[in-house]
């Protein structure tokens, strides 16, 4: 998936950083695209906005796990206790997080049941 | 965008083949195999009144719930948590007033009525989802712990779309303000930004951020 931008990172390090096209390496930038668009931008964002978007939001999620971290530390582990406290504020991601892990929780259960049915048939 | 051969842009290639979700249609999903063997066999559990054509397994039991949800198997197996013994993506199409069949059926009428556009955009908007093996790839080197639970990556991931459909929709208010059109420039962003660290949305640090 993002094995290219890996490959020229790496390639510019090995040549030496001051080099004119320096490669970031993108983790998201596909992605973003299509979401960017749902959200409101155009079908092609421009590129320089996509990849502003993807530090902003490398950079939101680097500063959240490190508050999440500072609150989990004096419990000993990180939990996804810690994410959700630190959202408890904004309503809309607090719901939306209630709703992805009961969802998951439901594919888990799900998962389970087809295995234990797929293992009756087999047998 | 040019699409290429994933298991998530096939997932969206095979979908838009399909209609959008029209008037209900009687029962769940027919019955047809699972592609369970291959490495990207796709599951669907079919319990809205949704469209027909679909290959669903039946296998699984079918809940009362109304949740309509696509699992493909990736390829890559590296995970290691103790929850998941694949690694799949999910999709999720569950309606968020599930349990309201008043507030479903209006949400029905209103994708009716969308027009091409709207549905490409709001289609977009669904489907669309930080990939999970690069958010865990991105938790680990920030918390520099080895293992990350599978619903930690879940919850981080679903945070950061909001954070960015917060970003996006602000730009487009920027935008309207300054009776600008066209694509979202970086500006717009920045000034986005900065109206959400004013309104507390943006986790601050109390170190300044050197190095970058």
């Amino acid at each position: 998936m993002s094995n290219t931008p890996a490959t020229a990172a790496s390639k510019s390090k090995a040549a030496g950083t001051s080099q004119p096209q320096e490669k970031r390496k993108t983790l998201f930038q596909k992605e973003l695209q299509h979401m960017m668009y749902g959200f409101g931008d155009e079908q092609n964002p421009l590129p320089e906005t996509v990849a502003l978007v993807e530090d902003i939001v490398v950079e939101y999620v680097t500063d959240l796990t490190h508050k999440a971290q500072e609150i989990g530390s004096k419990r000993g582990r990180l939990l996804v206790d810690d994410f959700l406290y630190l959202i408890r504020k904004d309503l809309p991601k607090l719901n939306r997080c209630r709703e992805l892990l009961a969802m998951q929780e439901e594919l888990k259960q799900a998962r389970k049941a087809f295995d234990v049915d797929e293992k009756e048939l087999v047998d | 965008m040019k699409h290429s051969k994933d298991p998530f842009e096939a997932a969206i290639e095979e979908e838009q083949e399909e209609s959008p979700p029209e008037s209900p249609v009687g029962g769940g999903g027919g019955g047809g195999g699972g592609g369970d063997g291959s490495e990207e066999g796709r599951i669907e559990i079919d319990q809205t009144q949704e469209e027909d054509e679909r290959p669903v397994d039946v296998r699984r039991p079918m809940k009362k719930a109304k949740t309509s949800v696509v699992v493909t198997e990736a390829k890559n197996k590296d995970d290691d948590e103790e929850e998941e013994e694949e690694n799949m993506e999910v999709e999720l199409t569950k309606y968020p007033t599930s349990s309201d069949p008043a507030k479903m059926a209006k949400m029905q009428t209103i994708l009716s009525q969308f027009t091409e556009d709207q549905m490409s955009r709001y289609e977009s908007f669904r489907r669309s989802a930080l990939q999970r093996p690069q958010m865990k790839k991105l938790l680990i080197g920030v918390t520099g712990s080895q293992k990350i639970g599978m619903p930690m990556i879940i919850v981080v991931c679903g945070i950061a779309k909001m954070f960015v459909g917060e970003l996006v929709e602000t730009a487009r208010v920027v935008m309207a303000e300054r009776k600008e059109s066209g694509p979202i420039r970086p500006c717009h962003i920045r000034e986005s930004y900065r109206r959400l660290k004013l309104e507390g949305k943006v986790p601050k640090r109390s170190v300044p951020r050197l190095f970058r």
